[in-house]
């Protein structure tokens, strides 16, 4: 069975004078309708680019070089702009990350809103406000009918948030991409916003593409993710399988990272370096020269993305997948890391902000 | 639907000492504060003269690297003449670099990348000198997903702009380092 959205082999590249950036290489996943698929990794690794691109959003001098981003079948990359307009906003809705400078600030929220649902739905201008009053209060903002005719500028960046998720939301999507939507926003508000793209996920049937730079909101929000780094997918898993038996070493370095309250160690472990100049990336895996476990073959041969227990090839239909030597042609030194689990296994949505952020709302703004 | 001038945030009221005070510009003149130097220069260049403005240097800390030791270097395009110079380019990439002849370093059938089929602008301001730096890692790439080592002996590391004849034109630099064992 297709799944709703299957992209293959994207590669992204800007043009520059400094040299060519190659932000998205060779990247493939797919996201099945109704779930929630995270896309995580550094500052960098090319996740914000893969996601924009799906919609045509890339800038010049962007171009998508190769691929296939393939939404119900259709090929994204090969119909024209005006089709395109068709699909963005209406089968398929983004929420940005700076939800304030996402809105226009010369039009009021809930007149955006209806705009969306009047373009792409045909309604007329009351039914249309009615409705755009109505998913206001959906996604939890008191008093809808005078938001509505608020500026961006008159509400808290968690309120811009919510209705930017309620514009995403407005023409009931198949397929809402997030591209980093708590990332402007404080931890209880970032909990709450979660939450209620958790919920509405649910409610309304729509599958998510979730990029995050934050394991913790992954962890928190997803039902799979992709791990990210310098424009590839290093590894791909089910949420659990992720965390609890990570497969790539950096997907092991981002996970011992994660600070945590009660840990006694004196100082948190890091992924030691930085990510690469996408101008240069180093030959064969582009994370040897971090990997603590890089060998001279490491620098020699790109990896290939494969399923990690039989060495072949990782296809759509894999939901286990990592690029690292070690599952094809076997490092001398191994992977020598282990994953210990302290407590309870298995917490889905919410994670622990949500459970700290939740109730604390003042009148007017649930963000407050 | 409203919009930002329906709104009070644009009021001008001539009773009020506090409102901003309505200007009409249309029709004023200004100073010309610039020049579109390069469009001008564009217009007035023959693109064949462009080319001969520009030089291209290529420079490595030393000569001797031992082998598996990264090769740094840079590239310097500068426009010799006082006005701004563009050069028209085969594609949005603006220059490359080489090693014996390999682009960067890689065998000929390996795919590095492939640039829309449309014509790029290299541009320079007046006098502008712009350096670029790389680094040969001391492998080449043989495939799509293999390097190999490169053995001892003298390699020609070259830069060139992203045109047609870039030789003939002086718009290409070399350098030769030695690998050592």
């Amino acid at each position: 069975m297709t799944a709703l959205l299957e992209v293959e082999d994207l590669t992204v590249r800007f043009y520059t004078e400094e040299g060519v950036v190659t932000a998205v290489d060779g990247l493939s996943y797919r996201v099945e309708a109704g779930e929630t698929f995270g896309v995580v990794g550094e500052s960098g690794a090319g996740k914000s680019v893969a996601a924009l691109s799906l919609l045509g959003l890339i800038d010049d001098p962007g171009r998508v070089e190769r691929g296939e981003v393939r939404f119900k079948g259709e090929d994204l990359l090969s119909i024209d702009e005006f089709a395109l307009r068709s699909v963005r906003g209406d089968e398929i809705g983004v929420v940005f990350q700076d939800a304030r400078a996402a809105l226009n600030p010369v039009y009021t929220v809930g007149e955006q809103i209806a705009e969306t649902i009047e373009h792409h739905l045909g309604y007329e201008p009351a039914a249309a406000k009615a409705r755009a009053i109505r998913l206001l209060d959906r996604v939890g903002i008191a008093d809808p009918e005078a938001r509505y005719a608020a500026y961006p500028h008159e509400l808290s960046g968690g309120m811009c948030q919510r209705a930017t998720i309620a514009m995403a939301l407005s023409c009931e999507p198949d397929l809402i991409v997030a591209d980093e939507p708590t990332t402007a926003l404080d931890v209880t508000v970032e909990a709450r916003i979660l939450e209620l793209l958790a919920e509405l996920a649910d409610e309304f049937d729509v599958a998510v593409q979730l990029v995050s730079h934050d394991l913790g909101v992954i962890a928190g929000t997803c039902d799979r993710a992709m791990v990210m780094y310098a424009g590839r997918a290093v590894e791909t898993a089910p949420i659990e399988e992720l965390y609890y038996d990570p497969k790539h070493p950096y997907t092991a370095g981002l996970m011992s990272a994660i600070p945590r309250i009660g840990d006694d160690r004196d100082r948190l472990e890091t992924v030691p370096g930085t990510m690469p100049d996408l101008i240069e990336v180093p030959s064969g895996c582009r994370f040897h020269p971090r990997c603590p476990f890089a060998e001279e073959a490491c620098a020699r041969t790109d990896p290939a993305l494969v399923d990690p227990e039989t060495g072949e090839a990782a296809t759509f239909d894999d939901d286990r997948a990592a690029a690292c030597l070690e599952y094809t042609e076997g490092l001398s030194g191994g992977l020598d890391y282990s994953v210990e689990v302290d407590g309870e296994r298995g917490r889905k949505r919410g994670g622990p902000d949500a459970e700290a952020g939740r109730d604390a709302g003042r009148e007017g703004d649930p963000d407050a | 639907m409203r919009r930002i001038y329906e709104s009070d945030a644009l009021r001008r009221d001539d009773d009020d000492p506090h409102a901003s005070a309505e200007r009409d510009d249309e029709g004023a003149i200004q100073a010309l504060r610039s020049v579109p130097a390069t469009a001008l220069s564009d217009r007035l260049v023959p693109r064949g003269l462009r080319r001969r403005f520009v030089s291209v240097d290529v420079e490595t800390p030393r000569r001797e690297f031992a082998v598996g030791e990264p090769v740094p270097f840079v590239v310097t395009f500068r426009n010799r003449v006082p006005f701004p110079v563009s050069i028209v380019t085969a594609s949005p990439l603006p220059w490359t670099w080489s090693v014996d002849g390999d682009v960067e370093a890689a065998a000929a059938d390996v795919s590095l990348r492939d640039p829309p089929d449309e014509p790029g602008r290299f541009a320079f301001d007046r006098g502008e000198r712009k350096r670029f730096r790389r680094r040969w890692d001391g492998l080449f790439r043989v495939t799509d997903s293999e390097w190999v080592p490169a053995d001892p002996g003298e390699y020609v590391i070259g830069a060139a702009a992203n045109v047609a004849d870039a030789d003939a034109s002086g718009l290409r630099a070399e350098t030769r380092v030695r690998l050592v064992e």
